[in-house]
Formats: structure tokens, sequence, C-alpha cells
């Protein structure tokens, strides 16, 4: 009892003074909270389709922003990862008879191995060139899936995979919690060592080399940690849709993921996450003007990049929030001095 | 006084609303999901189809459904499927779960149709398929009837069918070719767009012809948007080619229509161009396209069956263009529902299914009944050949697209010549003729 009651009043004071003191963590708080309780509201099974779905491309989103947005590697071909996880997972399962607390993992692992084969030969790229070379390899791998059709299930892809769960809520619960414990552990990488090297190598390589820092296998390390984030979703959509087809290699894959990053704001990974939270139901939302449902979307996503150039969530954070200029902590915005060094905010 | 006024007010509302809501008390109505790309041809043909039915149905009063008639209401639901499989599958949980539709009619992407499956039947409700032509959807209701017992196919036949009706197609030609012409081996050109689905075909095309006592005297692969195939063209006349074998479902198919006509390439074109189906290929090859063949489902004038010409006229009518095979949405529901659910006295899934797997049928395509396979375990899939579902062969003949095929088709040596009413012979373009014939 003794210990339980320190856990708690421990609970209660990061709550207290770490998570109250900001809108933006609040909103983070409140959207566990509201992503883990939705079910006692409702169990529309058409509902949790859609948020298995949207948990699912969160965490591929989120795991585009570590690759692409902390480090700068531009990947245009992230389906690569996603098709790789997602067709592993479908041939152990079917062929293996691995269930999918097996597979998945697994699927993850062939997407790291995909990472180490294309990001081996990408390291001596930059910018546009880098680009265009990524999205070159989920085309390569569809033609693969294509010649190969008697173990791809070519054009079909391969189906009748084991479910995720029994029940669709089952199937929510495991996503949710998948995709917010995958986000924080892809927020934390980012926020240690390994993740200020990442930005240090975006921002200025040849500084970074200079330091010292072996840049190649952090890149390198870089392209493996995507790819094991993106292949797990992968292996989570297979099951989910109990098929792994060539659409999950499609050019339209790899661009999707990055207009939701770049819309909910780069370098964040709460940016895409929340951005995939917004434009994947909004997209299912608009099924009630079908002929325009592409155009609304594409007209929302324009215009909020037009007046929201650097992504809607640092945005709206920028407007509620205000940085210190001494300590570099941010603060809520109607307060007039710095929570922490008491430095005047202007 | 304000008080009684607001009371009255209140008291009206609640009257007018349950008035307005009293017809469908008692009449309910039998939900159709029609699931397709609908910003796509083949998804206005489902659509189109579906309409057609419902007009029909609910003009003579509804089905017969025990001792009441019920009407039909239709759900739209598009699939996207041609960007986005995952659009598809959502879209069919959106009709089961929200619209609760009773039945569903449609998909058309073999990998959509295929994930849209397990989710209609994850809702044990009846799915026919009217677009897909993958052997692997129905090869899952005899593998798992349990399970997948609630597909139907409704059109078209299996691509394996399919293939095996282009080859028959060719032989018919390559043997008026060599009767008229006096042509000993019939030498054939396969141009096929660049695209995944016709890899198979080439293939099977390759070893199939020659067993056709015909010579392939080479491959070309264009893309499937190109607009000047002069270079193929070019390579298939040097080549000496009697005959091409197309295979064409994109816009190539005009360009490549127009360029043959206007170079007088010396060989005729066989298979299947998809934009030659079309009413506007016509216009759109100005004129060039004469003499292309292809295989299709409807065209007019040709009548597999009493119920074609009907069919076939009231759509042209009512949508200004013939139908296309995604159209069979109307026979799905007309022919094969509507009949089930009346001989059932029921929409419960389960008693419509063993009427629905027994029963055979006149559809405007010709007659449907389903197979079994070699078990004997129900594959829910179409019958193909003569009797049943055979498509027709069309041909553009000087700005009309006349159907040329089955004409006196004999499927077997003691089978019975077929020849479809409105049928017409096959013509051997002019230029062809003249270089041939001796």
């Amino acid at each position: 009892m003794g210990i339980l009651g320190f856990y708690l009043r421990k609970l209660f004071n990061i709550v207290k003074r770490e998570m109250l003191v900001l809108p933006s963590r609040i909103v983070v708080g409140l959207f566990f909270l509201v992503l883990l309780l939705l079910p006692v509201v409702t169990q529309d099974p058409y509902v949790l389709r859609i948020l298995v779905l949207t948990s699912i491309f969160a965490i591929l989103a989120a795991s585009w922003d570590l690759l692409s947005g902390f480090t700068g590697q531009m990947n245009f071909g992230h389906a690569l990862f996603f098709g790789v996880g997602a067709y592993t997972a479908a041939l152990l399962n079917l062929h293996a008879h691995i269930p999918p607390w097996g597979s998945i993992p697994l699927g993850g692992l062939g997407a790291v191995l995909a990472g180490l084969i294309i990001g081996i030969p990408c390291l001596r790229l930059r910018g546009t060139y880098l680009a265009l070379t990524t999205l070159a390899f989920p085309i390569i791998l569809m033609g693969i899936v294509f010649a190969f059709s008697n173990i791809t299930g070519g054009e079909l892809g391969v189906s009748g995979l084991s479910r995720l769960s029994g029940s669709r809520l089952s199937d929510y619960y495991i996503t949710v919690v998948v995709m917010l414990g995958l986000c924080t552990i892809m927020w934390k990488i980012t926020d240690s060592n390994t993740g200020i090297i990442f930005h240090a190598i975006r921002e200025d390589e040849v500084a970074v080399r200079a330091a010292g820092i072996n840049t190649t296998r952090y890149k390198l390390l870089a392209f493996c940690l995507s790819g094991f984030f993106a292949g797990i979703s992968g292996g989570l959509y297979a099951h989910f849709m109990r098929i792994a087809g060539p659409s999950t290699l499609e050019v339209s894959m790899s661009f999707t993921v990055v207009i939701w990053a770049i819309f909910g704001g780069i370098v964040t990974i709460y940016g895409p996450v929340g951005a995939v939270f917004i434009l994947f139901p909004l997209l299912e939302f608009f099924r009630f003007w079908p002929e325009y449902r592409m155009l609304m979307f594409a007209v929302i996503v324009l215009l909020t990049l037009l007046y929201m150039p650097d992504g809607l969530f640092p945005w709206l954070r920028d407007k509620v929030e205000t940085e210190c200029p001494r300590c570099k902590i941010r603060n809520v915005a109607t307060r007039k001095t710095c929570r922490v060094c008491t430095a005047p905010l202007d | 006084m304000k008080k009684t006024t607001v009371s009255w007010t209140v008291l009206l509302g609640v009257c007018f609303v349950m008035a307005m809501s009293f017809p469908a008390w008692g009449a309910k109505t039998i939900k159709i999901g029609v699931i397709g790309p609908m910003n796509f041809v083949q998804g206005k043909g489902h659509w189109n189809g579906a309409v057609m039915a419902m007009e029909k149905i609910n003009a003579r009063g509804g089905i017969q459904v025990g001792n009441k008639k019920m009407k039909i209401k239709l759900v739209k639901a598009d699939s996207n499927e041609f960007l986005n499989v995952m659009d598809a599958t959502n879209a069919m949980e959106l009709i089961l779960t929200r619209d609760k539709v009773d039945f569903i009619v449609g998909g058309f992407r073999s990998e959509a149709v295929l994930a849209m499956q397990d989710i209609a039947m994850d809702y044990k409700k009846i799915f026919i398929g009217c677009g897909a032509a993958h052997p692997k959807l129905c090869l899952r209701v005899a593998g798992d009837y349990k399970r997948y017992k609630y597909f139907f196919r409704g059109t078209p036949f299996n691509s394996r069918y399919l293939v095996k009706t282009c080859f028959i197609q060719m032989a018919t030609v390559g043997a008026i070719l060599k009767k008229v012409l006096n042509i000993p081996k019939v030498k054939v050109a396969i141009v096929a767009e660049k695209a995944m689905w016709v890899d198979p075909m080439i293939k099977a095309a390759q070893g199939f012809i020659p067993k056709m006592g015909m010579e392939v005297v080479g491959t070309w692969r264009p893309s499937a948007v190109a607009t000047d195939v002069t270079a193929e063209l070019s390579a298939v006349q040097r080549t000496g080619a009697h005959m091409i074998f197309t295979t064409f479902s994109s816009s190539v198919g005009i360009p490549f229509a127009r360029q043959a006509g206007e170079l007088e390439v010396p060989a005729v074109q066989v298979g299947i161009n998809v934009e030659a189906q079309k009413d506007g290929f016509w216009k759109a090859t100005q004129g060039m396209g004469n003499y292309v063949m292809t295989l299709n489902t409807y065209c007019r004038d040709v009548e597999a069956n009493v119920l074609t010409k009907p069919f076939v006229e009231t759509y042209i009518k009512r949508f200004g263009e013939v139908p296309t095979y995604t159209a069979d949405t109307y026979a799905a529901i007309v022919y094969n529902l509507a009949p089930a659910i009346e001989q059932a006295g029921t929409l419960d899934a389960d008693k419509l299914i063993p009427i629905m797997e027994t029963r055979e049928y006149l559809s405007p395509g010709g007659t449907v009944g389903y197979l079994k396979d070699a078990e004997g375990r129900h594959l829910h899939d179409l019958k193909w050949g003569p009797g049943y579902l055979t498509s027709l062969g069309v041909q553009w003949q000087d700005g009309k697209l006349k159907g040329v095929w089955p004409n006196r088709w004999k499927a077997s040596k003691d089978a019975p010549a077929i020849t479809y009413k409105g049928i017409v012979p096959y013509k051997i373009p002019p230029w062809v003729i003249k270089k041939y014939k001796k």
C-alpha cells in the first residue's frame, strides 16, 4: 500500500508539474486518454476500423519523420519498408504459420534488412539525388513481386492471413497501444543523444564528422530504426487487412506519408501522428461528396501549408506556447516570465 | 398563454415527425450496396446497371418476399480501388455497418475485391462480384465453403476462359485468312501494352499460337499510354505478320489502331482493345480504326438471347452508350437475386445460397450457371461455353461496331454450331486482301 501510494504521489507530481504546465502536453495526455477510453463511448466497427488504420499509418508517418525529418535523409520510397514489413509478416504467417505476435516483429526486422540494403548504396547521396534513388526501390520491389508471383501472389498479393486478434475491439486496442508505445519510443529516441546526432547530421554533416562522429553509422542506424517502425506498421496492416498486396508498395503510398508528415510538421514526431489522425478520418468523412472528395482533401492540405508552412502542429504550438530566450524552456503564451529561469518572455 | 403556444408547437412538431416517418414503419426496403470505382467507367457501369435493375423491379411493385412486396433501395459506395485498396475496404465496411445493406454487388480490381470479400464474409452478406476475373476469388469458396459461400461471381467469367475466348477468336480469324487469302501458315505479331496484367497472357499466347498452326513472329510492348507507335508498327510490318494479337486496356489502343489504319499495315487486328469497345472509338481514330476486332460483352443489334436486346436498347436510351460488362449488376439483381429471394421468401443469406448456387437462368449476356470443381465442391464461378456465357467478338465495320463472333462456332467436333442473332461475317481489310490475295 505504501509503495503504491508513493508511486501514485509521484505520478500526481509528474502530471501536475510536468504535464499540466504546458498546453501541448495536456493535449498529448488527452489524446492518450481519448484513444484508450473511446470504446467506452462507441464500439461501432466502422469507427474502430478507421481508427485502427489511422493508428497503423501514424506509426508509418512518424517513422518517416525519424529518418527524413530528423536525420534529413529525404526518403521518397518509404512504402518499401511498409511493403517489406507487410509481405514478410504475410509470408511467414501463411507458410511458416507464425502467429501475428511473431510475424509482425519479424516483418519489422525484414524492413530493417531492407533499410540496410538501401541505406548502404544511398550513403553517398544527398538531397534530390537521395530522394530520387529511394523512390526507385519500392518500384524495383514491385517488379520482384510480379516476377516471383508464385511466392508473392503477383497482382493479388498474399491473402488469407491470420487475423490480428479475435475481435475488432481487441484489434483496436492492440494497434492503439502499439502506436502510442512506438511513437513514444521514437520521440524518446529523438530526445536522446542519438537524436541530437541525427539533428546535427541534418544541419551540418561535415561539422558532425569533424567532431569525430561516424556519421555513416548513424545514418544507417536511422535507416534501420525507421525501417523497423515502418515494417511493424506494414505487418499490422497485413494482419488487419488479411492481405499484403502490391498496393502496399505503390508510389502513392510513399507520397501520402510525405504529405501527412509535412502537413503535421516535420521534425516533431507528434506532427505526423496528429496529421494522420486528422487527414485519414477527414478523407473518410468526405465520402458524403465522393466526386469532390480528393479535391476537397487537396484544397485543405494546400491551404494549411500555404498559411502554416512549418506544418499545422508547430503553428498551433507557437500560438499557445513561447520559448524562453534564455533557457529555451517552453512556457504558456500567457506567462510574462519563464517558469524556470524567470527571464522575461516577450 | 406563452406556455400553451410552446406546448402546441412541440406537439405539432412531434406529430409532423411521426407522420413523416410513418411510411417507413411498414414498408421495409431491400438495401443493395453497389460498390465500385465510381469516378471511372467501370464504376459507372456498376451503378448504371444497378439503377436500371432498381427501376425495373420497383416499377412492378418490388420483390415478393413471403407475403409482402419489398422495394429496392440502392446504396452507392465509391471504392476508389484503382488508387487505394484500403479505401475499398473502408467503403465496404461503411455500407455494411452504417447503411446496413442486405446484399452487395460490384468490385473490380482483384486485390481490392479479395480484401472486400473478407469483410462481406465477416458480416455473412451475399456479395456478387461484377468486375474482377481472377479465379482465386472463387477458389476460396471451394477451399473454405463455410466462410466464403456468400460470394458469387456475377461477371465476367474467370480470366482463364477470357484468354481461351481470345484464342478461339484468333483461330477463327486465322482460318478465314487461310481460306480467303490462301495463306499456308498465318504469322502472328503479339502487341501488348506494358502492364502487369498482360504478362501471363503473352506467355500463354507465345505457347498456344504455334499449337493452333500459326507462327509467332515477335512480341512488342508499347507503353500503355503511348501516343506514337509507328516504330512498333513498322517492325511488325517488316516481319510479314498477317495478324496482330492486341492486348490493350489503356489509351494506346487508339493511336495503335489509328496509325495502323493510316499506314495500311497489311495485318488484321484481333484480341482485346478496350478503347475499341467504346462508342467514341470511331471518332477518336478518325475512322482509321476500321476493321479492328476486339473481345466484348455487349453490342448493338447482337442478341445472345431474348433478354439481350431489351437490356441493351434500354441501357442506350437511358445512358446514351452501349453497356460495359460491369453493367451486369443489372443481371445480378434482376435475374439472380430477385428470383432467389422470391423463391426462398426471405432475405436470409443462408437460405438463399442453396437456391442461387443451383439455379440456371437466362440473363442478357447468356445463360448463367455455377460451376463445381473436380471434387464436386461449389465454386460459385460462372459456367463458360456453348449454351452458357461466351462473350462476343466485335469488329468495326464502316463506322459501326458489329458482332462477328460466335458465327457458326463449334466448341468441339460434335457440338452444335452457335451463331447469335445479329452476327455478321468477319471482314478482312481491303489492303490486306490486296497484299496477299493471289
